[in-house]
């Protein structure tokens, strides 16, 4: 080891083994038992533990997505589409809203949301997708020639 | 919070009381139907552990339709636990014993299988025929749209009317019919 400055110098006391350790368990501070005090079960646990949480990072996305589209779900059948014609409509009208920006919507500010739908159904209906076949173009959308 | 924006708030989370008319529906079909009321899956501020279930009232369970020869082959199996305590009911017996319970089991069955199962089944009340108790009549603010319409029965048309229907022909007086 190479001591540059008094800092380090101050900070490298001790083996070792007792600094290594210790960043282990300090990550197991609030375990219980044996596995927060011997080193070799602590070790193991805390592997286990941050495995889990690299797996969790990416299981946590997929949930968040599939709450904002069972969410959606409800939202556009209140207004007779599903989500499906929903997402494409708006595609095919170049409106780039996400899930999350929908979603939030859908709850806050639904007269918004309402008109989201209504432009997506007309689309849906002008492209003539089966979806949409059974369903009324919403009266209150004027095309002009502008959607397409 | 203002006044107004709490009173959206409570509107938000309030619980609804549905009802859903059974009468000539498929009770596996409508379960599908009235799990969304019952989780709260129909509203956009659904989230698994918010409690934003609505409670539904159905009625006329008397008269639900099993499809095809349902009746005599959906059997409805109950062990005791003791030796030789396992009992096979046909639907149709159980519907004579109690008129709610098809319903009951189909819509248990819909359900997720959780904890929160049986506290969901809770808000699910069930009556035989269309008297709903004083208590419970004057919470319903929404009715469910019936999967299928009601078909009219023959014999329930009045008998001018069918007397009066235009008919391709009309056979002679003497005419036996077999």
């Amino acid at each position: 080891m190479v001591f540059l400055s008094l800092n380090l110098l101050v900070r490298a006391r001790g083996p070792d083994e007792f600094w290594r350790k210790r960043k282990i368990f300090k990550l197991a501070a609030h375990y219980i038992g044996r596995r927060k005090n011997c080193y070799s079960i602590t070790i193991r646990t805390v592997q286990r533990a941050l495995v889990y949480a690299t797996q969790g990072r990416h299981e946590k996305k997929e949930d968040i997505r599939e709450l904002r589209e069972q969410r959606l779900e409800a939202a556009t059948t209140q207004h007779g589409i599903n989500f499906r014609t929903l997402k494409e409509g708006l595609a095919r009208c170049n409106i780039l809203l996400n899930r999350k920006v929908l979603a939030d919507l859908s709850i806050w500010e639904p007269r918004s949301f309402k008109a989201l739908t209504d432009i997506a159904c007309t689309r849906a209906k002008q492209d003539h997708l089966k979806t949409v076949h059974n369903i009324e173009v919403p009266k209150n959308v004027f095309v002009r020639g502008l959607i397409k | 919070m203002s006044l107004a924006r709490r009173g959206q708030h409570w509107g938000t989370f309030a619980r609804i009381w549905h009802v859903y008319d059974a009468k000539w529906q498929d009770p596996y079909r409508s379960a599908k139907l009235l799990k969304d009321y019952l989780m709260g899956l129909y509203k956009p501020i659904y989230h698994p552990l918010n409690d934003c279930g609505d409670h539904v009232v159905v009625i006329n369970s008397k008269e639900i339709a099993l499809r095809g020869d349902e009746w005599r082959k959906r059997v409805y199996f109950h062990h005791t636990t003791y030796h030789g305590g396992a009992t096979w009911t046909l639907a149709w017996e159980l519907h004579n014993k109690d008129p709610t319970l098809i319903v009951e089991k189909a819509v248990y069955s819909a359900l997720p299988k959780n904890l929160q199962r049986r506290h969901t089944m809770q808000r699910l009340h069930i009556f035989p025929n269309n008297k709903i108790p004083k208590d419970i009549l004057e919470n319903i603010s929404n009715q469910i749209k019936q999967l299928r319409p009601v078909p009219v029965r023959l014999d329930h048309i009045p008998k001018e009317e069918v007397d009066n229907f235009p008919q391709l022909l009309k056979y002679p007086k003497d005419y036996v019919l077999r």
